[in-house]
């Protein structure tokens, strides 16, 4: 069955030594597979190692939800972190290929995680809907995040935007700090966005798009679901 | 010698300290002062240590193994204006999680071996290479062999001691010539060197194993180690038999892969035997009691059960009545109860985690958040540490399972309970793989990245 067709691209800059001074051209390759999602289950053993079957992160912040996420935008970060792009030590070894295989398994993976239901109590910020906190968050997101994450944090996979929904407040917290502070490398515009506004600012947009409306379809039945995959 | 009248006694180191810093009421001044006169040298423990100004409040954390190269690394990545100084006695750091792997030559030492130096430069921190003798709440002051230094905030990660007491070894003598002949292979690297000449020099007869009882460190590895010293002696096809001597009634974590592993892959060499309390030991004669049986061994193992590192009683807070003479610490701040400038992480936390590299890693993160936010004044709130832990069981190639587990406070009881537990208690090549890539992944956190 094929659920989707995952293409992402790779850039290459060619360029010989003796004509290093030259500009050098880059070159835009699409590799595209055919996902697997046995083989994706399979090979989520080795992430639910510390992701756990179910991929729905800690509240606390120390792993992100994976399940629900697009497709685009998970193979972005294992190939980021893959790469060292992406600072994250204990996670690098992982996604190696000596580990986890090459990119049929890495196609195959993201693609079962981004079919897993997500978490329905998610970690959310501390100024709930009625406050003038919120509000304040609200004004921020629609007026600069939403254009991109989408009305209600949805992402597009076809731009690797990644979804927002669901995802834990304090992991939001220390992604969005690193970004600022330069310590992880995303899209410009997400420096210059959280440069521009305050540590107060900050924390209420996150805290807004804490809120934000999952699909009932997309959530799993309850807090006790366990992946039957894995039982 | 004004400094040492400051000390505090109840604090102080007594192998060291009872000579060194005994004042006023101690029968020993003036045998402290002549010895000190008489040996020059021990004058270098009262002076000041000769290492770098601190440029901002300083945080010295004792220990270099998991929980200690950590908190060193964090601590300046969530405070930088720390100025923080790591002490370890060794010049070396080798890892003993994956170590039992090394013993059946499934990784090389450079594998689990590391430098202080790489760690320190890559993470904006100092090392000292010392033996920390002890400390002074008051005037703020840890005294290593090497003099003494100033802090700001004092991280205590001394880790574990054997506590041969638990196993009818009183006698001090007779502890040491244990510990040499036979040692347990959790503590110094020596005792892992040792044992793998033993297992790969082994001809025939019985190796004898045991599993200690009560919260000893790295719950699987003595099973782990009976599994990959059994594979070795499968290889070589010995004539040889592993007696298992568990203290414990039964198979204490992934009963369900070990029990496999030795009916399935090692019916013919391992030999388990639960509830095997052990009550004495004669090295000579080479025989091990339990309280109904005798057991002749012709080379052995023997990891007694542990107890928190002698620094915590030694400098005076250890709580006497703890089974393994740990401080009372806040169990969600992890500081002395009278000073929120000292914390105690790692293997001698007095909290009932898991023992292990992997939970002093993920505990010394939320600590040294801890601390970074008292300096700013602000709270933080608890976390639970996160305990991983993989077993290899098979070799050629590695083969391995694994579990992960958190903990939850339960407002009831009043305990610290495990939560949301996953276990892999299948092995195979794949686990192998991962517990290298989660080895790995750990030492570029604390040296590298």
């Amino acid at each position: 069955m094929k659920l989707f067709c995952n293409a992402f691209f790779i850039w290459l800059v060619i360029g010989l030594p003796f004509t290093a001074a030259l500009a050098v051209e880059p070159v835009r390759i699409v590799l595209e597979f055919e996902p697997d999602i046995d083989n994706g289950r399979r090979t989520f053993e080795i992430c639910a190692r510390c992701h756990l079957p179910e991929a729905w992160g800690n509240n606390d912040g120390t792993y992100p939800q994976l399940a629900g996420q697009h497709v685009n935008v998970l193979m972005k970060q294992v190939l980021d972190i893959r790469s060292g792009k992406r600072s994250s030590p204990t996670m690098q070894p992982f996604v190696q290929q000596r580990t986890i295989g090459g990119y049929q398994n890495l196609s195959d993976v993201v693609t079962y995680i981004s079919t897993l239901p997500m978490n329905p109590t998610h970690a959310k910020g501390p100024w709930s809907p009625s406050s003038a906190e919120y509000d304040e968050g609200k004004n921020i997101y629609l007026q600069y995040c939403a254009s991109c994450h989408g009305a209600t944090g949805e992402g597009t996979n076809a731009n690797a935007y990644p979804r927002l929904q669901g995802q834990h407040f304090a992991y939001m917290q220390r992604q969005a700090r690193l970004v600022r502070d330069n310590l992880r490398v995303v899209n410009p515009a997400m420096v210059t966005l959280f440069k521009s506004l305050s540590d107060d600012e900050l924390d209420k947009v996150l805290n807004y798009i804490s809120y934000l409306p999952i699909p009932q379809a997309d959530l799993a039945s309850s807090e006790n679901w366990r992946n039957p995959d894995f039982e | 010698m004004e400094k040492h009248n400051k000390f505090s006694r109840r604090r102080f180191l007594q192998a060291g300290g009872a000579t060194l810093a005994g004042s006023t009421c101690m029968p020993t001044v003036a045998t402290a002062n002549q010895t000190q006169q008489s040996v020059p040298a021990l004058q270098r423990l009262l002076r000041s240590a000769d290492v770098p100004a601190a440029k901002g409040a300083r945080v010295i954390v004792v220990g270099g193994g998991w929980s200690g190269l950590t908190m060193a690394k964090y601590l300046k990545r969530f405070n930088p204006a720390f100025d923080v100084l790591l002490i370890d006695r060794q010049s070396a750091f080798v890892s003993f999680p994956v170590s039992n792997a090394w013993l059946a030559d499934q990784v090389k030492l450079d594998f689990l071996s590391h430098s202080f130096f790489d760690a320190a430069n890559n993470h904006d921190y100092h090392f000292m290479q010392a033996s920390v003798l002890g400390f002074d709440h008051e005037s703020r002051k840890v005294y290593t062999d090497r003099g003494y230094v100033d802090y700001d905030y004092l991280v205590l990660a001394p880790g574990i001691e054997y506590d041969y007491s638990r196993i009818g070894v009183e006698d001090s003598e007779a502890q040491n010539l244990l510990f040499h002949r036979y040692p347990g292979g959790f503590v110094t690297s020596s005792e892992l060197l040792t044992i793998k000449h033993k297992i790969h020099e082994f001809r025939r007869g019985v190796f004898l194993l045991n599993v200690p009882n009560g919260d000893y460190r790295c719950a699987a590895a003595p099973y782990e180690r009976a599994c990959m010293v059994a594979a070795i002696f499968k290889q070589q096809r010995l004539r040889a038999k592993i007696l298992l001597l568990d203290m414990n009634p039964e198979i204490k974590i992934k009963k369900a892969g070990f029990t496999r592993a030795f009916e399935k892959l090692y019916g013919d060499y391992i030999e388990y035997l639960p509830s095997s309390e052990i009550s004495g030991i004669d090295v000579e004669k080479r025989i091990v009691e339990t309280d109904f049986e005798e057991y002749n061994f012709d080379d052995a193992i023997i990891y007694p059960p542990v107890r928190a590192s002698r620094l915590i009683e030694e400098a005076g807070i250890a709580n006497p009545q703890s089974p393994q003479k740990t401080p009372d610490t806040d169990p969600f701040k992890y500081h002395l109860p009278d000073d929120e400038r000292v914390y105690v992480t790692g293997d001698s936390r007095s909290q009932p985690f898991s023992k292990g590299g992997h939970t002093a890693h993920s505990e010394a993160q939320y600590v040294a958040e801890v601390i970074a936010a008292h300096a700013l004044d602000k709270e933080l709130q608890w976390r639970s540490p996160q305990t991983m832990c993989f077993s290899a069981v098979d070799i050629e190639p590695l083969k391995a399972m694994s579990i992960i587990t958190y903990y939850r406070f339960n407002q009831q009881s009043h305990l610290f309970e495990f939560d949301r537990t996953h276990m892999i208690e299948k092995w195979d090549a794949q686990g192998g793989q991962a517990s290298l890539a989660w080895a790995e992944g750990m030492y570029r956190d604390m040296f590298y990245s």
